[in-house]
């Protein structure tokens, strides 16, 4: 079974910014629409700027910077964010 | 205290001395809200947004009882309301069957058939389409 990858816009297509209760406000050039990002959207969100990626990928860049440790099911619910960015259309299947 | 570790690649990167904490959470929490200015714009532009009866390359034609545009005295037919129609009232009338303000029941039903008959790229349409989308 191959797994899905994803793609997202370049950083420049955003422009972030992250308040001091810890959620990101992005506004998504392309679509000009804001959305509202709650770790670890954004930091899932910055690794997709590397390049495309299935679930492993990213994975790996996210666990370079940060420590997951404190996730069980890391590729259950990674997927489940990446949908979250799909549906919001920061990130999609090319 | 600096660390080196292999990545994918196999290639030597730079891990930061202290690796922040980052739970992906459960598989039901949600993390992303999308703001959709463009409902706002919709339901602002209804009550702004006017239709041409009819469109002005048609202007000082009647409008007969079914909507379309007939020549200026076609018996049955209504001549043109003198004004743009509002895109609220016209929401009203569609609504409710109720007149346009300050029409009687025969122009106000010519005039909303008309209005029911706009297809895209006729003057109106966009403000038309704009009333009958539900407000989110």
């Amino acid at each position: 079974m191959t797994e899905a990858v994803f793609r997202a816009d370049p950083p420049d297509a955003r422009r972030c910014v992250v308040l001091a209760d810890g959620v990101t406000v992005v506004y998504h050039r392309p679509s000009g629409l804001t959305h509202i990002l709650a770790p670890p959207a954004p930091e899932v969100l910055a690794a997709m700027s590397e390049g495309d990626a299935d679930t492993g990928t990213l994975i790996a860049r996210l666990e370079r910077d940060h420590d997951l440790s404190g996730t069980d099911d890391l590729r259950g619910t990674l997927t489940a964010r990446l949908v979250e960015l799909e549906t919001a259309g920061l990130v999609w299947r090319p | 205290m600096t660390e080196e570790s292999k990545n994918e690649n196999g290639k030597d990167v730079k891990v930061p001395n202290r690796r922040q904490a980052l739970m992906l959470g459960a598989a039901a929490a949600s993390t992303v809200v999308t703001v959709r200015p463009a409902l706002a714009q919709t339901a602002g532009s209804i009550l702004t947004c006017e239709i041409p009866v009819p469109d002005p390359g048609n202007a000082g034609n009647y409008i007969a009882p079914d909507g379309t545009v007939v020549a200026p005295g076609t018996p049955g037919a209504v001549p043109p309301p003198g004004r743009n129609l509002a895109g609220e009232e016209v929401k009203q009338a569609l609504r409710n069957g109720g007149s346009l303000p300050g029409y009687g029941y025969e122009q106000s039903q010519a005039y909303t058939n008309y209005i029911r008959r706009l297809q895209a790229g006729q003057s109106g349409f966009t403000c038309y389409a704009s009333i009958q989308m539900p407000r989110g």
